[in-house]
Formats: C-alpha cells, sequence, structure tokens
C-alpha cells in the first residue's frame, strides 16, 4: 500500500534536505575557483549522501562511505595536492574551455537518468525496515551469495597493485 | 546463533579458474621472493603448466558430465559453451603466452622516460619486467571468468579482472615507447568509460527486474511490463559496455590503436582471448537475459553488424601499418560473428547459431595468434617493420615466412581449404537459417572488400620488389616457431578437415547457455 505523499514524514524530510545539500555541494566542486575548496566540497558532498544512506537505514553503507569516501579518497586528493605542485589559492585557469560542451553533456545525461528512473518507478514505494542494511545482513550476503565476487575483487586489487609498482617504480636494478 | 551458513562452492567445477588465478598469486609470490636471475626460469614452467593444467581440467570436466545448474552460489554458469569457451582461451592463451616469452618484447624499465639514460642504463643492465607473467595470468583468469558469469555483478568484476592488466601490459612496449603508452592511456580511459555505461546498465536492469542474476531478469520479462524505459535503456547501456570489449562499430575506434601500440604478443591475446571472452558474455546476456526480448534488440543488432563489417572492410584498405590493418581486419571479424548473434530463434536454432559462434572463434583466435607471431618476426633496426610497403618482396626473400603469412591472410578472407572458410559458412549458414538473408549479402560483399585488402598485402610480398635496405627476418625462438606451426597446422587441419571441432562446438553448444 502507497501511503500519502502529503504531509511528508520526518524521514522524507530529512532525506530532502540532505539530497539538497549533496547536489549543492556537487555543484558547488565543479564551480569553485579553489583546487581546496573543491576537495573539502566534495566532503561535504559525501557525508550528505552517507546521511541519506542512513536516513535509507542503510547504515553499514553509511559508514563505509564515510570512512572510504570521505576519510581516504578525499584525504588522498588533499594529499595530493600537498605533495605536487598544483596551485593552491584562486586558481583563474581551473575552467576547462570545454566546460560548455561539458555542462551540456552532463544535463542531457542527467535528464536521461532522472526521466528513466521517474518513469520506471513513479510512485513505487518502499517499505523502510530497520536491520535490512545492518552489517550482519550485508556480511551475511557478501560471504555467501556474493563470494565469487568478492573474491574476485581481492585478485583485481592484486592486480593493480602489481601494475602500480611496475609502472611508477624506479629502483629497479639489474640482474644480481 | 550468530552464524553464518558457509556458502556451497562446486570447487571441481571452478578449478580452471581456481588454478589459474592461483598461478597467478604464486607468480606474484615469485616476484616478491625469488631472485632476480631466477624469477623467469620459475615463470614460465608455472605459467604454461598452469594453463595445461587447467585445459585438462575443463576436458575432465566435459568428460564428467556437463552440469546443469550454476555453481558458486549461482554466480557462474560451468555449462556446455562455457566448457568450450574455455578450452578455446585456455589454448590461445597457451599459444600466446609462448610468444610472450620472447626476450625483447617488453620494456627494461616502465618508469623510465622514454629515450632517456636511465632506459638505456636498464637495458644495458638487461632488465626485464617479469611481472608481466602474472598480470597476464590474471588477465586469463577475467577472460575465464567473463563468459562464465552468470549475473551482471560478477559479469562486471570479471570484465574489470580482465581489463586491467590488460591496460598495464598494453603500455610496456619496449619500441615505439610513446605509441604504447598512448595506447594504454587510451585504452584505460575509453575502458573505464565503457565500464562506466555498463555498470549503468547493470544498476538500471537491477531497477528493473529487482535482481542482476541474468535468468531472473529473463523472467522479469514477462512479469514486469510497463517499466520498459528502464529496461530498454538498461539493456541499451550494457549492449554499449560489451560492444565495446569486442570492438564493434561505433565503438571501434581504441581498436586500431591499442593493437599498434600494444607489445605485439599482448596484441595477440587481446585479439584472440579478449575477443572470445567478450562474446561468450555478449551472447549470455543478449541470448539469456533479454533473449525474449530479441524483437526490440536485433534489429539495432543487424545495424550494429552492418556498420562493423563495412567500417572494419574499408577502414582497413586505407591502413599502412601491418598491426593498424590486422586490427580492422579483427574488427570486421566482430561483424562477422554478430551476424551469427543476431540468427537467433528456436531452441535448434540457437544451438546451430551458437556452435557457428564458437567454431568461428576458435578458428580466427588460432589464425590471428599466428599472424601477429610472424609480424613479431619481421624486423627492421629500431624493431618490428611495422610499415606495410617495408613488406614489399618478402616473398622474393623468405618465401616459407611469406607463404605462412599469406596463408593465414587467406584464412581471415574465407579462402576455402582454410579454417576460415568453414568458419563464416557456419556463421552465414545459421544466419540465413535464422532469416537474416540480407544481413549474409551484406557480409559476404564485406568479405570480399575484406579480401582485396588480404590479397593486396599478398601481392606486395610476393609480385613487388624487395628494398635494398629491407627488413631482415629474425630466427624465431622455440616458443615463436611453435606457435606459427601450430596455428598453420590448425589453420590447415581445421580448413581441410573441421568436423571434429564442429562437432565439438555443436554437442557444446547442445546444452545451450544454462539458466
Amino acid at each position: 500500500m502507497t501511503p500519502a505523499l502529503w504531509p511528508p514524514t520526518a524521514q522524507e524530510i530529512v532525506f530532502l534536505l540532505l539530497s539538497v545539500v549533496a547536489v549543492g555541494s556537487a555543484l558547488l566542486v565543479v564551480t569553485t575557483r579553489q583546487l581546496v575548496h573543491a576537495a573539502l566540497w566534495l566532503v561535504a558532498c559525501f557525508g550528505a549522501l552517507a546521511g541519506c544512506y542512513l536516513v535509507l537505514t542503510a547504515e553499514f553503507v553509511a559508514w563505509v562511505q564515510v570512512l572510504i569516501y570521505v576519510g581516504a579518497v578525499v584525504v588522498l586528493m588533499l594529499f595530493g595536492i600537498m605533495l605536487t605542485r598544483a596551485p593552491i589559492g584562486r586558481t583563474a585557469d581551473l575552467d576547462s574551455g570545454n566546460r560548455v560542451v561539458a555542462a551540456l553533456v552532463a544535463l542531457a545525461t542527467a535528464a536521461v537518468l532522472v526521466t528513466v528512473v521517474i518513469d520506471g518507478f513513479r510512485s513505487a514505494y518502499t517499505p523502510l525496515d530497520p536491520g535490512t542494511g545492518s552489517a550482519k545482513s550485508l556480511g551475511g550476503s557478501i560471504f555467501r551469495t556474493w563470494v565469487l565476487p568478492f573474491e574476485a575483487l581481492s585478485i583485481l586489487l592484486l592486480a593493480a597493485l602489481i601494475g602500480a609498482i611496475v609502472i611508477s617504480r624506479t629502483d629497479i636494478k639489474g640482474r644480481e | 546463533m550468530n552464524t553464518i551458513t558457509a556458502p556451497a562452492i562446486e570447487y571441481l567445477q571452478l578449478a580452471p579458474l581456481l588454478i589459474v588465478f592461483g598461478a597467478g598469486i604464486l607468480g606474484v609470490l615469485v616476484e616478491a621472493f625469488a631472485p632476480r636471475y631466477l624469477r623467469r626460469a620459475m615463470h614460465i614452467p608455472l605459467t604454461l603448466l598452469s594453463l595445461a593444467g587447467a585445459f585438462a581440467l575443463v576436458i575432465v570436466q566435459t568428460i564428467k558430465g556437463v552440469p546443469t545448474k550454476p555453481s558458486a552460489m549461482g554466480a557462474v554458469a560451468v555449462d556446455g559453451p562455457t566448457l568450450f569457451i574455455w578450452g578455446t582461451i585456455l589454448v590461445l592463451a597457451f599459444i600466446s603466452l609462448l610468444l610472450l616469452n620472447d626476450e625483447d618484447h617488453f620494456v627494461p624499465a616502465a618508469s623510465a622516460v622514454p629515450g632517456s639514460a636511465e632506459e638505456e642504463r636498464a637495458l644495458i643492465e638487461g632488465n626485464v619486467h617479469t611481472e608481466v607473467y602474472p598480470l597476464a595470468l590474471f588477465a586469463i583468469g577475467g577472460m575465464l571468468l567473463f563468459p562464465a558469469s552468470n549475473d551482471l555483478l560478477i559479469m562486471f568484476v570479471a570484465l574489470e579482472v580482465m581489463s586491467l592488466p590488460l591496460y598495464l601490459l598494453c603500455g610496456l612496449a619496449r619500441r615505439r615507447r610513446l605509441l604504447s603508452q598512448e595506447s594504454a592511456m587510451k585504452y584505460f580511459l575509453l575502458g573505464a568509460f565503457s565500464s562506466a555505461f555498463f555498470l549503468y546498465g547493470t544498476a538500471l536492469l537491477y531497477g528493473y527486474a529487482g535482481s542482476v542474476d541474468l535468468a531472473k531478469i529473463s523472467t522479469a520479462l514477462s512479469a514486469n511490463v510497463g517499466q520498459d524505459a528502464l529496461l530498454f535503456t538498461g539493456a541499451a547501456l550494457l549492449g554499449v559496455g560489451l560492444l565495446f570489449k569486442i570492438g564493434a562499430a561505433p565503438f571501434q575506434a581504441w581498436k586500431p590503436d591499442v593493437y599498434q601500440g600494444a607489445p605485439t604478443p599482448v596484441t595477440a591475446l587481446m585479439a584472440s582471448g579478449t575477443l572470445v571472452a567478450a562474446f561468450g558474455a555478449l551472447l549470455r546476456v543478449f541470448w539469456v537475459a533479454i533473449g525474449e526480448l530479441d524483437w526490440d534488440w536485433s534489429p539495432i543488432m543487424w545495424g550494429v553488424a552492418i556498420l562493423t563489417m563495412v567500417v572494419g572492410a574499408i577502414l582497413a584498405i586505407t591502413q599502412t601499418d601491418i598491426k593498424r590493418m590486422l586490427a580492422y581486419s579483427s574488427i570486421a571479424h566482430a561483424g562477422f560473428l554478430l551476424v551469427g548473434v543476431v540468427a537467433i530463434g528456436d531452441a535448434k536454432q540457437n544451438a546451430t547459431a551458437l556452435a557457428a559462434i564458437l567454431f568461428y572463434l576458435a578458428v580466427y583466435g588460432i589464425a590471428s595468434i599466428g599472424a601477429f607471431a610472424i609480424v613479431t618476426m619481421v624486423r627492421d633496426a629500431g624493431g618490428e617493420a611495422w610499415h606495410l610497403s617495408r613488406w614489399a618482396g618478402l616473398g622474393k626473400r623468405s618465401p616459407k615466412l611469406a607463404g605462412l603469412f599469406a596463408f593465414f591472410l587467406l584464412a581471415f578472407a574465407g579462402i576455402p581449404l582454410t579454417s576460415g572458410f568453414f568458419g563464416k559458412y557456419a556463421v552465414f549458414q545459421a544466419a540465413v537459417a535464422g532469416g537474416a538473408v540480407q544481413l549474409v549479402v551484406v557480409g559476404v560483399v564485406a568479405s570480399a572488400v575484406a579480401a582485396f585488402f588480404y590479397v593486396r598485402v599478398i601481392v606486395l610480398m610476393f609480385f613487388n620488389d624487395p628494398a635494398p635496405d629491407g627488413p631482415t627476418v629474425v630466427l624465431p625462438s622455440w616458443g615463436t616457431a611453435s606457435v606459427v606451426g601450430f596455428a598453420a597446422l590448425a589453420t590447415v587441419v581445421l580448413g581441410v578437415f573441421p568436423q571434429p571441432v564442429l562437432d565439438l562446438a555443436q554437442s557444446a553448444a547442445g546444452s545451450l547457455f544454462v539458466r
């Protein structure tokens, strides 16, 4: 049974607010003229997304989002900015010459995806039961139903590590 | 109470996969602990034995009987077509690795700037990147997993496991390094792009069917009506990802650049193994998951097949680089194979078409490895003699080599008494039986156009005078010699007496894909 759309529940209001934050900060990531600010807006965007996951009862995914994206990916980016000679501060030439085309492509992609999703689901409704996204149930399905993809992913990571060593190590000696 | 029931894994059915991945991991350990001078000597037997062992296990599995339901919690389907594809990929990978064994295909120090003193020093010190062996094994393991995947999630993971090591291997050519690095970069960016398409398609189809399992998507087709936008967009995005991997037009742009830049043994592995694996996965998605939808996708597939054949055949004529020409030829062959994909119908028709595609894949893969093996042997001062004009008069200098190359080209063209003839004949026959007569007409015309540029190279080799400073033909190592010998033998034998392998393909296809 689909509950009425009006008045919205507290969950729905929180979800909407978080999504506004996520979309707004995502826009700021690509429009700000300071590289470090872009990275920090990314933190806000990922954080708001994690909040969305939390509202949808996917608690484990939310914490993983915080740990991996906010904790690791953005910190890695900041380190990247810090350790290279990337310009910090207001930069005028941060905008690419292709930005009009890029914006058009992004808008078109968004339009297609939004239309498809709205058309596909319309007023479909899934009741949110607490606990379906818990670490326990997720762990159970990863190590049971999805165990083979999970193991194959570890192979992928290993291959990526070896590859990174191959193309970046400079201290390779000759035959001993 | 807080326990998870252990998943049911059919280890014996997965054994070929596990052996290849296991050998890859052992290879990494060899890299970590073995002294540098011993590594190659340890990698070669490890790699070749693991591939041979996996092949033996595929045969054991075939004799024991083909499983009738998916293994490993529904993730992998080890059915008749999978076993045939596994056997094919393992044979192709084995001979590609014999080619890869040769000393001087790979860069001595990948991180050194091309042309720098550092690179020079590494070259003099005799450095080798022995990491290519485990990387190749990982790629081959991904190739085995890709066509066997029974749900879209493992298919995506397999796609990445297959592609990532190949992106890396492409950038490690010893000569024309800038070209090689450019090809790796291009392949990586475009490949990542196509993976994103695949993933979006998966997400939308999951939204449609509520499952990523191919069989469940198929059942959802009749159950969920009225969500067509989700289904069609998802299927289209998934199709883009898969068609990119086989290099079908209009997603073929990466193929010539990558085939040209990659070290030739890696090109051989991609031209054979990746194509076989990607076709297996494409068939599984289009025939199993959205097979009921063939009225909707087959007109599009018609268009893609025609475009691929025409683009491959016509653009090949204008090429002056031998590897680029072979790449366009590979695009044209992907088009011929797509003709078989369109020939879907009832179960019997499907089995015929599937058998034809499997046979075609096997014979094309072997012939293309043979052709690339010969490309590695014709050398200039700066490496392989890549410009076609350098091949002029080769037939007068080394008639045996030029004769073999001409023979492989004739097999590509599909001349009778070569294996390529029966491959093409089988696919076109299946397509005619499936009612795609017009498509077959286009296919035959495209074959004729393709035959023109194959014959042009043969004429160039035999009826032109050799340049005074022409390329030299290096004495092949035992590996390269046996690859060329095996490929030539297989092309002759399958061209004269194809029945055993055709029968094998038919019995493999007879059970169709499990659901």
